[in-house]
């Protein structure tokens, strides 16, 4: 039986650096969620998305947003079969363990509605036919923050399926020196199979009895209640965020082996569960401010248990 | 005419005066008095012995200088020395000052009670915070007069009378040197708040106070605040989680009664029982 430690080992043992993205991506895993990844072009997101499909086996797959996809792109198709002379069910990327939405935002927004729909209901239409999707179904999601011509941005609503939302940043100097060194011959092989699927839901069921403390509930809440009124916020987070800001808590404390989380956990979280889930007001462009500091100044003013 | 003159200035005084008092009453600081006390060395002294007089104020507010604390007349009394300590702990502000005294004259003397005037944080009312009086006796040296018919009575006169002027003079100067700071009418006006004094608490002995309530009552108010103390013990701010604390504190002992504390807080009821017996003996032992 593998545990989370385990699927973390092969990420790193592929991804140089990035520690935060690499967390969040086993985090939302054995949350049963899905991860949106912001970074500029090659900074590993889709190799950290690859490397987490390979360590978990089943089937990935990977879909690259364009403007002229359709929604039956991503679920599927009934096609006409001429031999038997009916229709036969084609199944879309979207059936597959791990979904790799690359560019999520330059794909109009009833593509990005049909992706959300079967991220929120783990299932999807088909024609007359509704059919669920396997388990476990983890869909990640890329954006790139720079590139904005061409693209769809996604409203609020859907950003608030993503468990999380990851700023994937530069490497450091010594970083980028270990990348030329690891990946200047070519790529090595993923590690595979560093756990199986049956242990990713095993991860799922257990991590939902870790143990939460009340304080820590109510301190997870007064996060997110934060978010409203705040300065420079024109709408706060929904209490979605305090759920997934709960589950994320208990996923990490299982990552850790704990069986119960701490106001680390929820105070580190905090800043990935909160930063897609605000709007801001005008005033921010006005003022300079970088929304991160927003979020970082949100989570510092609310005190932790 | 001139009757009417000072009647008018006279209510202008008045009007002024109570105008002055709700306005001097906003210029009042809350504070939260935790305890104020003074305290003498010693009690029983002789003339030309130096004694201490030490009042000690806790405010549970972080303060740079407590300007409103009025120290007692100290009367007839050489004051050879006046030193104001503020210092900050994690319960707030120590405030001691200790003025080094020496009689001129013996007798019984009553230092009046130091005091504060501020807004007291607890009930947010002007209060005048005093500590109790207190008393040193100085004797004076035994009489040594000189046998009878050795002197004249012009010279046993002459001495008596200069050591009038003397007396004089040392009082003189003594209340030329108090005169800019020392309150002039003894103020009875509130019972005290602490007689004792108490020494600048550390947080060492916070922790060691909490520890005491946690093991006589182990609910979550007292876990809340042993964890508290040991956090501010490690160093840490409050609102700090338990990585800020392990970041600021290398002390061994220290971070196991941490981690203690942070798996009694936080961890399911199966576990608690064993977790607050190791938080209560990882305390102790850092205790000592």
């Amino acid at each position: 039986m593998s545990r989370p430690r385990d699927v973390l080992d092969a990420l790193h043992a592929t991804i140089v650096g990035q520690a935060e993205v690499v967390e969040a991506l086993v985090l939302t895993l054995i949350a049963g969620g899905h991860v949106l990844l912001e970074g500029a072009p090659g900074v590993a997101k889709t190799l950290a998305c690859r490397v987490l499909a390979a360590a978990v086996g089943g089937v990935f797959r990977r879909v690259q947003f364009t403007p002229d996809l359709l929604p039956s792109d991503i679920v599927g198709t009934r096609i006409f079969d001429q031999r038997s002379g009916e229709f036969a069910t084609v199944l879309g990327p979207l059936f597959a363990n791990v979904v790799l939405a690359d560019e999520i935002n330059r794909a109009p927004a009833k593509v990005q509605s049909a992706l959300l729909e079967g991220m929120q209901e783990h299932r999807a239409t088909i024609g007359l036919q509704t059919l669920d999707l396997p388990a476990p179904f983890l869909v990640l999601a890329t954006m790139n923050p720079y590139d904005s011509d061409g693209t769809y941005p996604l409203p609020l609503a859907q950003l608030d399926r993503f468990l999380a939302k990851v700023v994937v940043a530069y490497p450091s100097l010594d970083e980028e020196r270990a990348i030329v060194d690891r990946f200047g011959a070519g790529e090595p092989p993923l590690q595979t199979n560093a756990a199986t699927l049956d242990d990713v839901l095993r991860w799922q069921r257990d991590a939902r009895q870790v143990f939460v403390d009340a304080k820590l509930r109510d301190y997870a809440v007064d996060l997110v209640r934060a978010t409203r009124g705040a300065e420079l916020v024109a709408h706060g987070a929904s209490p979605r965020a305090a759920l997934a800001l709960v589950a994320l808590a208990r996923a990490r404390a299982y990552l850790e082996e704990r069986p119960f989380a701490v106001p680390d956990d929820v105070r580190d979280l905090a800043p990935a569960v909160l930063r897609h889930r605000i709007s801001y007001d005008d005033r921010i462009a006005i003022a300079g401010t970088d929304p991160e500091d927003v979020v970082r100044r949100i989570v510092a003013s609310v005190r932790a248990p | 005419m001139a009757r009417a003159r000072r009647g008018v200035a006279l209510a202008l005084v008045a009007a002024a005066l109570a105008l002055g008092a709700p306005a001097a009453a906003q210029g009042l600081r809350t504070l939260q008095v935790d305890a104020f006390g003074m305290h003498a060395d010693r009690t029983h002294l002789r003339i030309g012995e130096v004694f201490h007089l030490a009042i000690h104020v806790h405010v549970h507010e972080r303060v740079t200088a407590l300007d409103e604390l009025v120290v007692p007349n100290v009367g007839t009394m050489q004051l050879e020395g006046d030193e104001r300590r503020v210092t900050g702990s994690p319960t707030g502000t120590d405030v001691v000052e200790t003025l080094t005294l020496e009689p001129a004259a013996g007798g019984t003397y009553t230092f009046n009670a130091a005091y504060l005037d501020a807004i007291d944080a607890r009930t947010g009312k002007p209060t005048r915070f005093s500590a109790e009086p207190v008393r040193v006796v100085v004797d004076s040296p035994v009489p040594s007069y000189p046998r009878p018919g050795t002197l004249s009575r012009f010279a046993r006169e002459t001495v008596v009378v200069g050591a009038g002027v003397v007396t004089v003079v040392i009082v003189g100067i003594a209340l030329y040197r108090m005169r800019r700071r020392r309150a002039t009418a003894p103020v009875f006006a509130a019972p005290p708040v602490a007689a004792r004094l108490v020494p600048p608490r550390t947080p060492r002995d916070e922790v060691a106070d909490t520890l005491r309530v946690y093991r006589s009552a182990p609910a979550n108010g007292s876990l809340v605040r042993l964890r508290g103390a040991l956090f501010a013990a490690a160093g840490a701010q409050p609102g700090a989680t338990l990585r800020d604390a392990l970041g600021v504190t290398r002390d061994l002992p220290l971070r196991t009664a941490l981690g203690a504390a942070e798996r009694t807080a936080f961890g399911p009821a199966y576990l608690r029982d064993a977790s607050s017996v190791e938080l209560i003996d990882a305390t102790q032992a850092w205790l000592g």
